[in-house]
């Protein structure tokens, strides 16, 4: 039974605030402990090792800014800097994962989310791929056409202009041929989306939501109070 | 807001996340992760430039794990300084994009260094740490080495989206460029 997408994304924002409200240098490291036990469990092993690569060379530089080299915070200061970042990185890279675009429009509309915004985060996701492809076929294009992207860093300073002004002026040209498509399809009319299935809160999801408040609330106590 | 809006946000996210590609492809240590919010901010205004700039971050995000999210910030920076240029006819020659880039390079490195220091410790994105670890290996303060490389890389980052930018809203044909009352005042056209 899958979580409901809001559930996620609850629990990695949990995630980052407790990083910073637990006691340094234990609790963030005992919070990195804790979400890649979660992530092993829950059979994302993979996730553990992807954000431990994405953090690995701030763990280098918070080792040699701050324990090192003279003037830094200490060893203690990077291991609990490394630690939060690890924690969110690996939270938010579970999310990521199981990230499902179509349920997450679902959730939203059967909470009364605007056409207008849904569609800005379904367009989006599907725009991204499709101009880094259109940025691949300029580049390939303008090599064709004789344009060097090697050579002294002048020289690829200025490749960057036949490059990037097509991708632009492109990208603006279409703008108009999608708004008129919208626009013909009756787009900004103001009816909310029905959605046939909507994902449902269960019980696990109330039970993690209100773990990770609890959590939240407590460290925040325990911290300021 | 208006269909075309709804098309240009998103397509000007993927512009800010094409150009990661484009500087890998041609070696350079730049980010130019801000063309799409500059050209929004260029062509719709402000409010339409905060918006591209916060969804590109949302979207980074969803690559690269939320640790960057709090960089937010410097595109709300970036877009509000990029309309300001629009409306002083910022992008009318290169020399004034250069100037308004430098301007806006200073603004968003400012409010980066805040961030890097406050939240990440001065350690952020590797090719800025390497600079703040020179300069502190140098004998800067963390302070003043993460200030510096902050603001001297978005300086630079800054000045030439600018003049890309520019140079695009230039070459615009005046029938697209109608379309965007921003933009025809930005050129000074």
């Amino acid at each position: 039974m899958k979580l409901h997408p809001y559930t996620p994304f609850l629990l990695v924002l949990a995630t980052g605030l407790l990083a910073f409200l637990l006691p340094a240098p234990a609790g963030p490291a005992a919070l990195y402990a804790v979400v890649a036990a979660a992530a092993v469990v829950t059979g994302m092993t993979r996730t553990v090792l992807a954000a431990a690569l994405l953090t690995l060379p701030l763990w280098a530089f918070l080792l040699l800014l701050h324990a090192i080299l003279p003037g830094g915070e200490g060893l203690a200061a990077a291991i609990a800097q490394g630690s939060r970042l690890g924690a969110v990185a690996t939270a938010s890279l579970m999310l990521i994962r199981g990230f499902e675009p179509s349920r997450f429009l679902d959730a939203a509309s059967a909470r009364g989310a605007s056409l207008s915004a849904a569609y800005l985060v379904v367009s989006t996701l599907e725009a991204a791929p499709r101009l880094r492809r259109q940025a691949a076929a300029i580049l390939e294009a303008q090599r064709a056409r004789g344009l060097r992207i090697g050579g002294s860093a002048a020289g690829r300073l200025r490749a960057l202009v036949p490059l990037t002004l097509p991708l632009v002026l492109g990208t603006l040209a279409e703008v108009d041929d999608r708004a008129m498509a919208l626009e013909v399809r009756g787009f900004g009319g103001g009816q909310a989306r029905t959605p046939l299935d909507p994902p449902s809160v269960t019980a696990r999801d109330r039970m993690l939501r209100w773990a990770a408040l609890l959590a939240v609330m407590a460290s925040a106590a325990w911290r300021f109070l | 807001m208006s269909p075309r809006l709804l098309v240009l946000i998103p397509s000007a996210v993927a512009i800010n996340l094409a150009m990661g590609f484009l500087t890998n492809q041609l070696g350079l240590p730049l980010y130019l992760d801000t063309i799409g919010t500059v050209l929004t901010a260029a062509l719709a205004g402000p409010v339409v430039g905060v918006v591209t700039g916060l969804v590109s971050q949302v979207v980074r995000s969803l690559y690269e794990g939320f640790i960057w999210l709090p960089f937010g910030f410097v595109q709300v920076a970036i877009a509000l300084l990029a309309a300001l240029a629009a409306r002083g006819r910022g992008f009318r020659s290169t020399a004034a994009s250069l100037g308004w880039g430098a301007f806006t390079g200073v603004g968003g490195g400012v409010v980066s260094a805040l961030i890097s220091y406050v939240v990440f410790r001065g350690v952020t994105a590797t090719g800025v740490t390497a600079v703040t670890t020179l300069l502190a290996g140098a004998g800067l303060t963390r302070a003043q080495a993460v200030t510096a490389a902050s603001v001297g890389t978005d300086l630079v980052d800054k000045m030439i989206v600018f003049a890309l930018v520019g140079a695009a809203l230039r070459a615009l044909p005046m029938r697209v460029a109608a379309r965007y009352p921003w933009a025809v005042r930005a050129v000074g056209r």
